[in-house]
């Protein structure tokens, strides 16, 4: 009996959010003492589907970001965590690559800002997309790196031994075999780059309205209807992708625990 | 002749990717705090750092975010212990296995300006409270964002971590079999709270040790929470920095770049200290 109460308390505070902004989102009127919103409408969402509301471009906009951002920083950080696991100064480079994670994306924007506006990259969507590119590179290699494992080496020069040329390996054993690990690669660049908002604040010097940017825009704007909706907005594809992670590190258990 | 592929060597190419952004960054901080670049500088100087290094409001904004960091982490450590501990089945399957992976898509602005709107004194908690009868006026409820010791704060950095850190000790119970060695410390005539004491706490800390200070650094860093939730004294040291950055007074700029980069310091000293002791302790172990 504790224990349901204690999981429908714990389910209550995770779902709370949720239906909080997506009611938020239909108000136009929320007057102190009401518990909902006393005026309501759906204007704002019908408004999501014509392509010159301002929501809409910035979801457009964060998608297109944050996918490319989450493309890129995956094949770079699949080719070299497998020459950092390959290499002698592993440990190093491992280290390493936690400096810009310490570094906070904000302090970061604000060291590197300068060869941006040198370089004419500030406030510029390109200039946003390095920028994150730089914080989610180093995060891809820790991730890709638990890939490279001694059964891994085995299996490529098993592939070599049997006249497997470096692209046929590539093709037919290494990315069949790290498909998961990609994936997974993939969608954490994608979520970093899609949460981000001082760095890309900074970089896109406010030119750059992606979701997030839009959020505190339309809280400085006093507008909390807009801003549940852009913030729905923002947690809808990440919950759809964190689903279907899940899904996929289930299943890599699975097939692992099958395995042994 | 030497080949491009000679020339630039997978290493190079990954310093020029993940380290030589900061190194410059760091290197332009550096100069700018000492004078030597920048609009309003007029060559080498320690004015900016000694201004800096001396300026009470620095080091309370560092101290305020580290302990924020301390108590936002202690809170969801006890939190994931204590649901990890006594619902580990139902965090592997059921209900609460698929809602505990929910909180992981909400960004920090979502969580920021979801907590703002439920407990700010005319968020939702305050109208609920008022319409059942428990407070009789928008000034009863008590002030919880913006106020002066980070609660806010607090909450939604506990909020964004406890499922994170939830996860990663399920997945220590699992790895490491804790259950298994549960029963032989029972099977052995070992007590409850023994159990608990002597095998679950310790082998579920000693492992998660990094997590929790990678989240620990993470809420220090954070940028999005106290820019909703903070206010201006006493500030997050992320905020601080930037808004000494971004002032109409230029002369503030060399200040806010020795800020920087004393934060990077500390942070790098933390973690690399963190593990250079973890390592030690490990060795004299050995």
């Amino acid at each position: 009996m504790r224990k349901h109460i204690g999981q429908s308390i714990v389910g209550f505070i995770i779902l709370f959010p949720i239906v909080f902004l997506l009611i938020l989102s239909f108000g136009k009127q929320w007057y102190y003492p009401h518990i909902l919103p006393n005026l309501w409408q759906t204007s704002q969402w019908e408004a999501l589907f014509s392509p010159s509301f301002q929501l809409t471009k910035s979801l457009g906009l964060s998608l297109l970001l944050s996918i490319s951002v989450g493309l890129v920083s995956t094949v770079t950080a699949f080719y070299f965590s497998k020459k950092i696991a390959y290499s002698y100064n592993k440990t190093t480079w491992l280290s390493l690559a936690y400096v810009p994670y310490l570094l906070s994306p904000i302090i970061f924007a604000l060291l590197i800002h300068f060869y941006f506006l040198k370089t004419g990259l500030s406030g510029s969507l390109l200039g946003v997309i390095i920028a994150q590119f730089l914080i989610c590179f180093p995060f891809g290699i820790i991730i890709c790196s638990t890939f490279w494992t001694s059964q891994i080496q085995s299996l490529e020069n098993l592939s070599f031994t049997l006249g497997g040329s470096t692209t046929q390996t590539l093709k037919r054993v290494l990315l069949p075999l790290a498909k998961s690990t990609l994936l997974l690669c993939f969608f954490q660049c994608f979520l970093i780059s899609w949460f981000e908002y001082g760095l890309t604040h900074f970089i896109g010097a406010g030119k750059v309205k992606t979701l997030t940017v839009s959020v505190f825009t339309y809280v400085n704007e006093a507008n909390p209807f807009l801003a549940a909706l852009a913030g729905f907005l923002l947690i809808l594809p990440s919950v759809l992708l964190l689903l279907v992670n899940k899904r996929l590190i289930f299943k890599t258990s699975k097939k692992l625990a099958d395995y042994e | 002749m030497l080949s491009i592929k000679q020339i630039t060597p997978w290493k190079t190419a990954l310093f020029i990717l993940m380290l030589l952004p900061m190194l410059l960054g760091l290197s332009y901080g550096l100069l700018y705090s000492f004078g030597v670049i920048g609009l309003l500088n007029t060559g080498f100087t320690t004015e900016h750092w000694s201004d800096v290094l001396l300026n009470f409001s620095f080091w309370k904004s560092l101290l305020f975010s580290f302990g924020i960091g301390l108590i936002s982490v202690g809170i969801s450590l006890l939190i994931a212990l204590w649901m990890v501990v006594n619902w580990h089945r139902d965090l592997r399957r059921g209900k609460l296995s698929t809602l505990i992976y929910l909180p992981l898509a909400f960004p920090a602005t979502v969580v920021g300006f979801f907590i703002f709107q439920s407990f700010s004194k005319a968020g939702f908690w305050s109208r609920f409270l008022y319409q059942i009868g428990i407070i009789s006026d928008i000034e009863d409820f008590p002030s919880v964002v913006n106020d002066a010791y980070g609660i806010g704060i607090i909450l939604a950095s506990s909020f964004i971590i406890t499922p994170f850190l939830s996860l990663i000790l399920k997945g220590i119970f699992e790895n490491e079999h804790v259950t298994k060695f549960q029963h032989i410390a029972k099977s052995l005539g070992a007590s409850q709270r023994q159990v608990l004491m002597k095998i679950t706490l310790p082998i579920l800390l000693q492992k998660a040790k990094t997590s929790l200070l990678l989240f620990l650094i993470f809420v220090i860093g954070s940028y999005e929470i106290p820019l909703l939730l903070g206010r201006q004294n006493p500030k997050m040291i992320t905020v601080a920095i930037v808004d000494k950055a971004q002032r109409f007074n230029l002369n503030d700029i060399p200040q806010a770049y020795a800020m920087a980069i004393l934060y990077v310091l500390f942070l790098l000293f933390l973690f690399f200290g963190f593990q250079r002791l973890a390592k030690l302790k490990t060795k004299a172990y050995a």
